[in-house]
């Protein structure tokens, strides 16, 4: 049997989804050819550790409404190797489901505190940390009461590896529904955060949330 | 969380997910589509054509894909990508990383970059990854119509003849051109899977 490559599922009653989603089969590549579909993006000069920490807007500042929750894990390939260097960028809503985003416009409360982005860069493990709210759930699709369970945005950039992905909430009431979740199947169980405590610490809850890297991609530049 | 997959003895990849509609624009801050100017008002600049690539991502319906997070990646007018495997190579180009992102707010870009050189059998190309709301990352190769390198060139020759003219990024005048990326439906670009290749 010739190998194919995936086609691409339309997300549930999503319009975008409909609207973009490629109809054909993605091609195969090459072997002569794999090598040059992997960027290696420069680094970001100067990063400041203090845009790990998502609970307030600088050092010093009042803290944002909700749980602080601190979110921390291992970036690796298939193989369990870490996936050093690489530049994270999380994103999430604030306590009630409302981003600070200029094109959310679903009205619901901000958070003067809060901006729900920040970045930092895995280390020579592979681990990361953030500190964050624990994000609201939020109505996406009023016109069919479409809800998007609690989750936080994830891209993984830098090296040659490269994953946007979420992370979700076990036991979130929305979950079921989520049509992301639905294409994700028997698999979602890798994109939820396992829930720890965090006794001593100013932390609601800890979540750890493991990221592999799947096919070529992590693995062309193995010496790094 | 290490999630065993027992048949292969690998670990199952985390689920690729939709960038969502709120990707924080602040984060391309500092990011380029200008590859072709030295960045902090230094006078070098990278060897090779300086060429702009004027381009749009359209949807199903024909209708810009507004909100689309571009990323390009090409090799330098000698052909050679800066990955650090190539780190002392003597044709790289040290002004210039081939490295370029950009969030179009209504779907129109203009990539300001140089004409990159033909890498062995490969033809001259730019590798680009469109992220957006209700999509998995998708990933394309464009090329130059009419280069005599196009013939030979490994990719385009896995993709069906009558598709191929949907790569061609297409000259409009003097260092000026021109492509248009469809994402769904009739003229659908065609897309790559870099994750099973
Ligand atoms: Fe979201």
């Amino acid at each position: 049997m010739t190998k194919l490559g995936r086609q691409i599922e339309i997300g549930p009653t999503d319009n975008t989804s409909n609207e973009r989603t490629p109809r054909n089969r993605l091609h195969l590549i090459p072997d002569a050819a794999r090598a040059s579909f992997v960027p290696w993006a420069p680094r970001i000069q100067g990063l400041d550790p203090a845009e790990a920490d998502l609970t307030r807007l600088a050092p010093g500042r009042p803290r944002a409404e909700g749980d602080p929750i601190k979110v921390t894990g291992k970036v690796m390939d298939e193989f369990g190797r870490p996936i050093r260097n690489s530049i994270i960028e999380i994103w999430n809503a604030n306590k009630f489901g409302r981003y600070s985003h200029i094109e959310d416009h679903s009205g619901l409360q901000l958070d003067p505190n809060f901006l729900g982005l920040g970045r930092t860069v895995s280390n020579d493990q592979g681990e990361y940390e953030f500190w964050t709210i624990r994000p609201g759930a939020y109505l996406a699709r009023p016109d069919i009461n479409r809800w998007r369970p609690k989750h936080i945005h994830f891209s993984i950039r830098g090296g040659s590896s490269r994953l946007i992905t979420q992370m979700y909430f076990d036991g979130d009431e929305h979950n079921d529904t989520d049509p992301m979740r639905i294409l994700m199947g028997d698999n979602f169980h890798v994109n939820i955060g396992k829930e720890y405590e965090t006794p001593d610490e100013d932390f609601d809850s800890g979540y750890q949330f493991d990221i592999v890297i799947g096919g070529k991609n992590p693995t062309f530049f193995e010496n790094i | 969380m290490t999630h065993s997959n027992k048949k292969i003895n690998r670990l199952i990849p985390t689920n690729e997910d939709t960038i969502g509609p709120y990707y924080p624009i602040s984060f391309c801050d500092g990011d380029s589509i200008d590859m072709a100017t030295t960045k902090n008002g230094i006078i070098f600049k990278p060897e090779g054509e300086q060429i702009k690539v004027n381009g749009c991502v359209r949807d199903i319906n024909g209708n810009l894909a507004n909100g689309v997070l571009l990323e390009f990646w090409q090799a330098n007018a000698k052909g050679v990508y800066r990955t650090p495997d190539n780190i002392n190579d003597p044709d790289i180009d040290p002004w210039f990383t081939g490295y370029g992102r950009y969030r179009t707010m209504d779907g129109n870009f203009t990539l300001k970059t140089i004409k990159p050189g033909r890498c062995g059998d490969r033809a001259p190309n730019i590798t680009l990854t469109i992220f957006s709301d209700g999509i998995m990352r998708v990933v394309t190769q464009l090329f130059f119509e009419n280069d005599p390198a196009n013939d030979q060139d490994p990719l385009l020759q896995v993709v069906p003849e009558d598709l191929r003219e949907r790569l061609m990024i297409k000259k409009t005048k003097e260092n000026e051109y021109f492509i248009e990326i469809i994402m769904a439906g009739e003229n659908e670009t065609p897309f790559f899977d870099d994750l099973l290749s």
